[in-house]
């Protein structure tokens, strides 16, 4: 039952999303549907990836988009046309009858077969991220200096333009 | 159990859904990165379902780190070619993204 409302929030969340006209209340809103993941998270013992999903999702990406907001405000929400709003309840019900038959497959055929060849597994999330998927590790660092050297790219070019000003 | 696995699935395909929903029907560049957000959520609840339904968790929590590593680094390098776009063309609108064409 509790699974049934997070994931309900969750949705509620991510609806509104797409419906607020302020880039501010989208980006708390989405806050909100990352605090709410997070819990889902910790409700099936991911508590590691709950805490990365709190404190980075939910913590770091609203500051980044507030911060952002607030950097590049204009004319241009007055500007965003309202029709994907008026048509929404439309595409949810369609997007609703679509997933029920995506998931009525996808129980049919492949979830079934899976479940009784599948024992629980028993291993930690140290033990497996330490020894099984260390590699995993090289390509963090390489993701993380990925985004560190591409914002210092697009900041170098905006400064350089200043100097020509 | 199983009936939340297949509750985790159909949430996932929905917040993945309304994500692409979002991604096609605004122009603002803000509200795009926003529905790749969206997209981001869906996709980390699958993640969540397919290790709830092998009792892999601690598994997929790895996946999952590595995925909002990747979200992360993906939400920063977009806002901060926002804010580049912004400086130039003193708008979000990805229509005027349009003059970039040869």
């Amino acid at each position: 039952m509790l699974l049934w409302i997070l994931l309900g929030l969750l949705l509620v969340f991510l609806v509104l999303c797409a419906i607020f006209r302020d880039l501010l209340y989208m980006a708390i809103s989405l806050a909100l549907a990352s605090i709410i993941l997070a819990i889902v998270l910790f409700h099936y013992g991911a508590n590691i990836a709950g805490v990365f999903e709190l404190s980075v999702c939910a913590g770091l990406i609203t500051v980044l988009f507030v911060s952002t907001v607030s950097l590049t405000k204009d004319s241009d929400q007055k500007v965003e046309s309202r029709v994907p709003v008026y048509f929404l309840p439309f595409i949810i019900l369609l997007f609703l009858g679509l997933d029920f038959f995506i998931v009525r497959w996808l129980s049919g055929t492949i979830l079934p077969k899976d479940l009784t060849q599948q024992a629980a597994s028993t291993a930690t999330f140290q033990s497996v991220f330490w020894t099984e998927r260390t590699a995993d590790m090289l390509g963090q660092i390489g993701l993380i200096l990925a985004g560190v050297f591409g914002i210092l790219a697009l900041f170098r070019v905006a400064s350089k333009e200043k100097q020509h000003e | 159990m199983n009936s939340d696995i297949l509750l985790l699935l159909f949430s996932g395909f929905l917040a993945f859904m309304l994500g692409v929903y979002i991604l096609f029907m605004y122009r603002n560049l803000l509200r795009i990165i926003i529905g790749v957000e969206v997209m981001a959520k869906g996709i980390t609840l699958l993640f969540l379902a397919a290790g709830a339904f092998q009792g892999k968790i601690a598994f997929i929590q790895s996946l999952v780190v590595t995925f909002i590593i990747v979200e992360t680094i993906l939400a920063a390098i977009m806002l901060a070619l926002v804010f580049t776009v912004h400086k130039i063309y003193d708008s979000l609108d990805i229509q005027l993204l349009s003059k970039l064409k040869g």
